[in-house]
């Protein structure tokens, strides 16, 4: 998807607040084809084999933000992705949870 | 859009791999998943048959619901012959064991497989790697002999990083009967020996890895209900506390219900409660689509492990086991459950209460030395040996290793002697019914083949709930008037409410859950109810549901579940409460006896007893034997199953 037909908006991944739970995946994967597939979500969840600690990666080429709404950040039941309306199209990885300073 | 469903199999003693399909009109009788397991099990397996021999089978079969986005719907339900001995004449139970996780369900549904049903066994190790293309042998030489997290970790590293991997242990290889296997490295699967069955097969692992999509007939439909149902879990006013805690959470129940009654309560409080975990506590891992998560990640700080981290959950079996044993230091005891989750697969709770079984018989004289082989003196450096020798299968070890029977062989000690909890079908229970109460999940571990609680929570886990609050949940389960009557009719014998009829119907809804990939704490907590699962059933497969139907589903895969066990010789002499329940303990605080939920009477067994006609009398079975009568089987659609029956 080119970057003209984007939506402008920020995902923001709080990367510490993410459990794993690959809600993200399947919301993505469902809102784009009405079928859940973590293999075709824009996500990937980077995994940390010592600790399992999971990070959400959005994949800047395909994501689209679903037109306003993503639906990872509307999945995401642990604060680990929001969406926050901007002037341009942003993927940003923060430290610690929503509301604390960064 | 009509679903169907993919069962694999796989015949290690031949390398023969084929695959059938079935539309969801036909297994639907018994709603899918688990379900069609129980189905396929009871046309299959032979009676009488050694759980460790090749003609065991082993079906995996993850939920109908697992891979899709909704209500925390992770499970995996495998169904076995257990090779814990349950009895003195040596019989063994078939039962189902389930278990949570984060990629190992899923893909096997991503790979098109919805149930792997594993035939024979293979001529030297091996581990099966489900695929896209199907199941394959893999050889294991390389990963014989290692740790469960190493296997785990190797595995995802050679399929992929979001492979998911079901693993045994050391244990697991050398038959200890109580082994049990570990699912993404976090949750644990199988007590009474899953992991030595996949051993006696020779399969050190199964990696499944899938790139396909789970498609659900009526989408839209699927996830809103999905949608109110998360909504509804995570306004719950306890998730902060639960999501900070996991199942580190739950101390001011857990210190009351699961105490032994040898310390005084402060004490245990000080050295192994909730302040004491969230100094090793560092994180809460979710399983797949669930929005409250209790898996835990540690890390011990300092003492003689400093700096060890394990997965899964440690703190309620150390706590308990550490009271037992007299070991003070809670990181001793969590290094314990760290090496059983990480390398061999033991069984904790079985392995240290027989622990605590032979060294008290030890120094009362019952257990001679030469017996055992050393000095079994009540201190952590014996535990810790014991513990390894049960593993290995060395020296008394090899006893341990078999279980309480065996113990019984050997040395003559019933198992009707031990003090804590008791042990019924050759398992020993999680929860002691004196300060737990006979609630009905205790009434479980008595009728279920399998003793042990296997998702069947509900309302009644927690303690203090009003005959409201449980009556209300049971509302939603779509039952009869008469039926309703019955439950909620005070006895003499069982309290407010009936407890044996309601167990009945509190273990169709558990085969509910199983089959649809539903984890249990959604209804300990009463956050979700059956007709919500027969909403989203429906939405899923197409088929129009209700509760009253989806529940009788359920009866129909538990009555296949109890025809098999019958062929095996099991009856309601199998289903008796352990001797110690109607033996007061004698804690520090003062006499605990068995009461019943509300604490208005304490209970005989005679009470448990007359327990037991009426859930037999709910079920339609005789109540003499405790087994399904032909009529019943036949009344419920199960024809082809009446002949193994009174």
């Amino acid at each position: 998807m080119g970057d003209a037909m984007r939506v402008a908006g920020r995902l923001v991944i709080w990367a510490e607040q993410c459990r794993g739970c690959r809600s993200c995946q399947l919301a993505c994967s469902f809102a784009k084809n009405a079928e859940y597939n973590p293999t075709q979500s824009c996500i990937r969840l980077d995994r940390d084999l010592q600790t399992e600690k999971t990070t959400p990666l959005i994949l800047p080429l395909r994501c689209d933000l679903c037109g306003g709404q993503p639906a990872c950040a509307q999945a995401c039941t642990y604060g680990a992705i929001a969406f926050e309306p901007a002037a341009e199209f942003a993927i940003e990885y923060r430290c610690g949870g929503p509301g604390e300073a960064d | 859009m009509k679903q169907t469903e993919q069962t694999w199999y796989i015949d290690l003693s031949s390398g023969r791999t084929w695959a059938e399909e079935m539309a969801f009109d036909d297994v639907s009788p018994v709603i899918g998943g688990s379900g069609r397991g129980w189905q396929i099990l009871a046309d299959s397996l032979p009676p009488r048959i050694d759980p460790l021999s090749p003609e065991n089978i082993v079906i995996l079969n993850p939920g109908v619901f697992v891979g899709t986005r909704t209500l925390g719907s992770p499970k995996l339900t495998v169904i076995t012959k257990f090779p814990t001995i349950a009895s003195e004449d040596r019989r063994f139970f078939t039962g189902s064991c389930t278990s949570g996780g984060r990629y190992f369900a899923i893909g096997m549904r991503q790979a098109g497989c919805d149930r792997l049903v594993i035939l024979g066994k293979a001529e030297r190790p091996v581990y099966l790697a489900i695929r896209d293309r199907g199941v394959e042998i893999e050889d294991a030489a390389d990963l014989w002999g290692r740790g469960i997290d190493d296997v785990s970790i190797e595995l995802v590293q050679r399929e992929g990083m979001d492979a998911g991997v079901l693993a045994i242990g050391t244990a697991g290889e050398k038959l200890v009967r109580n082994a049990l296997t570990i699912i993404d490295r976090t949750n644990s699967l199988g007590r009474g020996g899953l992991g030595a069955v996949l051993g006696s097969k020779n399969v050190k692992a199964i990696v499944a890895r899938g790139s396909g999509g789970i498609r659900v007939a009526n989408p839209v439909e699927y996830n809103k209900i999905s949608n109110e149902l998360i909504a509804r879990a995570v306004s719950w006013p306890r998730r902060e506390h639960w999501i900070k805690l996991g199942l580190a959470a739950g101390w001011s129940t857990f210190k009351h219900t699961q105490n032994p009654g040898m310390w005084p309560k402060d004490r245990w409080d000080k050295l192994y409660g909730e302040e004491k975990r969230l100094e090793s506590l560092r994180a809460v891992i979710a399983c797949a689509s669930c929005p409250l998560s209790c898996r835990l990640r540690w890390e011990l700080p300092g003492g003689e492990f400093g700096g060890e981290q394990g997965l899964g959950s440690p703190y309620s079996k150390s706590a308990t086991s550490g009271q037992l044993l007299g070991i003070e230091d809670d990181r001793k005891m969590i290094h314990l459950v760290t090496e059983a989750n990480a390398k061999t697969g033991l069984d904790y709770y079985t392995t240290m209460r027989l622990i605590d079984l032979v060294t008290r018989m030890y120094e009362q004289g019952r257990i001679p030395k030469e017996s055992a082989g050393f000095e079994l003196a009540r201190e952590y450096t014996t535990y810790s040996r014991l513990y390894e020798m049960t593993a290995e299968r060395e020296g008394i070890g090899d006893i341990l290793a078999d279980g309480w029977y065996r113990v019984k062989e050997e040395f003559g000690i019933d198992p009707q002697e031990y003090w804590y909890a008791g042990v019924c079908k050759g398992i020993d229970f999680i929860y002691d019914a004196r300060p737990s109460r006979f609630h009905p999940l205790m009434m479980t571990f008595l009728t279920r083949p399998r003793p042990h609680h296997g998702g069947s929570h509900t309302r009644t886990n927690s303690r203090g709930k009003t005959l409201a609050e449980i009556r209300e949940q049971v509302e939603h389960w779509d039952l009869s008037d008469e039926t309703m009557t019955r439950i909620f009719s005070e006895t003499p014998y069982s309290g407010q409410f009936n407890v044996g009829r309601y167990t009945a119907y509190m273990e169709d809804l558990m085969r509910v859950k199983n089959a649809l990939g539903l984890c249990t704490i959604y209804t300990y907590q009463a956050l979700v109810f059956a007709d919500d699962m027969a909403r989203l059933y429906s939405a899923a497969v197409g088929d129009e549901v209700g509760a009253r139907e989806l529940i009788a589903r359920g009866e129909r895969i538990g009555n296949l579940a109890k025809v098999i066990n019958v062929r095996d010789g099991f009856s309601r002499a199998d289903d008796q409460p352990p001797d110690v329940w109607f033996t007061p303990m004698n804690a520090p605080e003062g006499t605990i006896e068995m009461e019943d939920y509300f604490q208005t009477k304490m209970l005989s067994r005679d009470d448990l007893n007359r327990m037991l006609d009426d859930y037999y009398d709910e079920r339609g079975w005789d109540i003499s034997t405790g087994q399904p009568t032909k009529q019943r089987l036949r009344e419920i659609g199960l024809q082809t199953n009446a002949g193994d029956s009174s």
